[in-house]
């Protein structure tokens, strides 16, 4: 948010406090899922779906490392509009988590946007994200560099 | 695959210009095309079995949309098969018109797209479009993002430069001077070293322009039927494949023809050209010219690369080495590309190369013709980002 844009005020598709709770292990700790026939692991989680691997249906949950590294950056300078006023430019990236999984995400807490570059270490931390339509807060993954 | 009983033709389509009039209901549109289309191909009316219909959910937000589509062309009581699938959503349309007359269900299929994007209330509900919504979009990652990093990493892959950019829209802006129906007509060309220059304004100029309200569409017929409008009719086959709706998964999905590549490569546009070459007996060195559905300059590389008219990871050099021009053995975008024929999502941007491959082939093109005579044409788009690629393959029947 912003001083110009104290909250979003644009429309949002599918923005519904239902989607905020199915989604909430994923969100909180990368929660993914792991086919037990072949093995191969998923993020987002495939609950209840077909491994596209084996095509068995036994998915497990599993939870993604949360530390991983930087394969690709780009600044997003573009949307203050959207109630990113505070963080722009946002630095949006690809993370290769540490067992191969690949996350699309943002990187906070960076005072300049060149401290972030390819290959560096990251760590997912929560961060306050947007309200659902109840007026709650809802919380989302993002990473921070490691120390 | 199963039985294919007969060729599919294309005899005419039509596109609408750019700016058309603010006025203009997406009904509007859609009509205009179709008029235009039978008009110009001798087709009347009647003879239309069936429509396919592209359009986007979200701008157009009335219900059940196959009535009103048909209510508009004046063909009800007759089927109008719709189709949602992002800005590739066209190509899907005509590959289920190509199904329909195949099969030797029907005679004549018109295959229509269209597109208001002004009908848009809000810029984010557009960039919600092809995301995996619950965890990219709901926590403000849109697919802009992804163009972006995509980009970054096609960059640092291939060691592709803004300077290679440039040189892809510059050369769209040259087709596009030449093409009346392309968004840049008629405008000053770009200064290239201003397009090259490392600018948050000249990325943008590198990027593609929005055409606003947009349709086109093209008529389809069995080979038995063709010679009835035209001596000049185009074989035409298509096909189309997916990749997994999150960005994530780009990278080494475990499936046959998706694990050997990652965001660099556009795999599901491999896989439906490999399908279309199929269907049309040829192989990539047999293609005179290739449109592609280009929203940055590094995705027309990866299009060209992946359609085979270069190796993959050597796009900018066929670009450099003059690939695009009308010199080339292949020339590349002769519409004029996203950048300066426009993005008009279902309303033209699988239909854009595949109306200008029909008119490279019967020699239509002016000042922007390929020499020689071409043959064979084939041309691209995609949906969402790049998790839906659509190919046509139009060929000379006479």
């Amino acid at each position: 948010m912003s001083e110009q844009f104290p909250e979003f005020f644009v429309r949002l598709d599918t923005f519904s406090s239902a989607v905020w709770y199915r989604n909430k292990a994923a969100r909180y700790r990368l929660e993914g899922t792991r086919c037990t026939a072949c093995g191969a692991t998923f993020f987002p989680p495939r609950t209840g779906l077909i491994c596209p691997h084996c095509h068995a249906r036994a998915m497990e949950p599993y939870e993604c490392p949360p530390t991983g590294e930087i394969v690709a950056r780009t600044l997003d300078e573009m949307f203050p509009a959207h109630g990113y006023g505070d963080y722009l430019p946002r630095i949006m990236v690809i993370v290769r988590l540490d067992d191969g999984t690949h996350v699309m995400s943002e990187v906070m807490d960076v005072a300049d946007p060149a401290e972030v570059q390819v290959g560096a270490r990251v760590r997912m931390v929560l961060r306050k994200h947007r309200r659902e339509d109840t007026g709650a807060w809802v919380y989302g993954p993002r990473f921070v560099l490691e120390a | 695959m199963g039985k294919i009983t007969r060729k599919v033709m294309m005899i005419g389509g039509a596109i609408t210009p750019p700016n058309v009039p603010m006025e203009w209901t997406w009904r509007q549109l859609a009509t205009e095309v179709f008029w235009n289309a039978l008009q110009e191909a001798g087709v009347a009316i009647k003879d239309v079995d069936l429509v396919t219909c592209a359009y986007n959910d979200r701008t157009i937000v009335d219900s059940s949309i196959g009535p009103q589509v048909a209510d508009a062309l004046g063909i009800v009581p007759k089927p109008v098969m719709v189709t949602a699938s992002a800005c590739a959503g066209n190509g899907i349309a005509s590959y289920v018109a190509w199904n329909a007359i195949a099969s030797g269900r029907c005679d004549v299929v018109v295959s229509l797209g269209f597109a208001r994007s002004d009908n848009y209330d809000a810029m984010e509900a557009m960039n919600s479009q092809g995301n995996y919504v619950d965890f990219d979009y709901l926590l403000g990652l849109t697919h802009i993002n992804y163009g972006g990093i995509r980009d970054d990493y096609y960059k640092r892959k291939y060691g592709a430069t803004i300077e290679d950019a440039a040189r892809w829209v510059y050369q769209c802006h040259w087709y596009a001077r030449r093409n009346p129906l392309a968004a840049a007509y008629g405008k000053p060309m770009p200064v290239f070293e201003e397009l090259a220059a490392d600018t948050p304004e000249a990325d943008r100029d590198r990027q593609a322009t929005n055409r606003g309200g947009v349709a086109s569409c093209m008529i389809f017929v069995g080979e038995d039927v063709a010679a009835r409008y035209t001596d000049r009719p185009a074989v035409f086959n298509v096909a189309y494949a997916y990749r997994p709706p999150y960005v994530g998964n780009f990278f080494h999905y475990p499936v046959p023809g998706l694990a050997d590549y990652d965001m660099a490569e556009l795999s599901g546009l491999m896989v439906a050209a490999r399908e279309a070459y199929g269907l049309a007996g040829i192989t990539p060195e047999q293609i005179d010219v290739v449109q592609v559905h280009d929203l940055t300059a590094f995705e027309g590389f990866m299009a060209i690369e992946a359609l085979g008219i270069c190796p993959v990871g050597q796009g900018k050099d066929y670009v450099a080495a003059g690939g695009m021009t009308l010199e080339s053995r292949c020339p590349v975008n002769t519409y004029g590309g996203g950048p300066a024929f426009g993005h008009g999502s279902v309303g033209c941007d699988f239909q854009a190369g595949l109306l200008e491959n029909f008119w490279q082939l019967r020699g239509q093109c002016g000042e922007r013709q390929v020499g020689g005579e071409p043959r064979l044409g084939v041309n691209s788009s995609y949906g969402t980002h790049h998790s839906l690629d659509a190919v046509g393959v139009l060929q000379r029947a006479w």
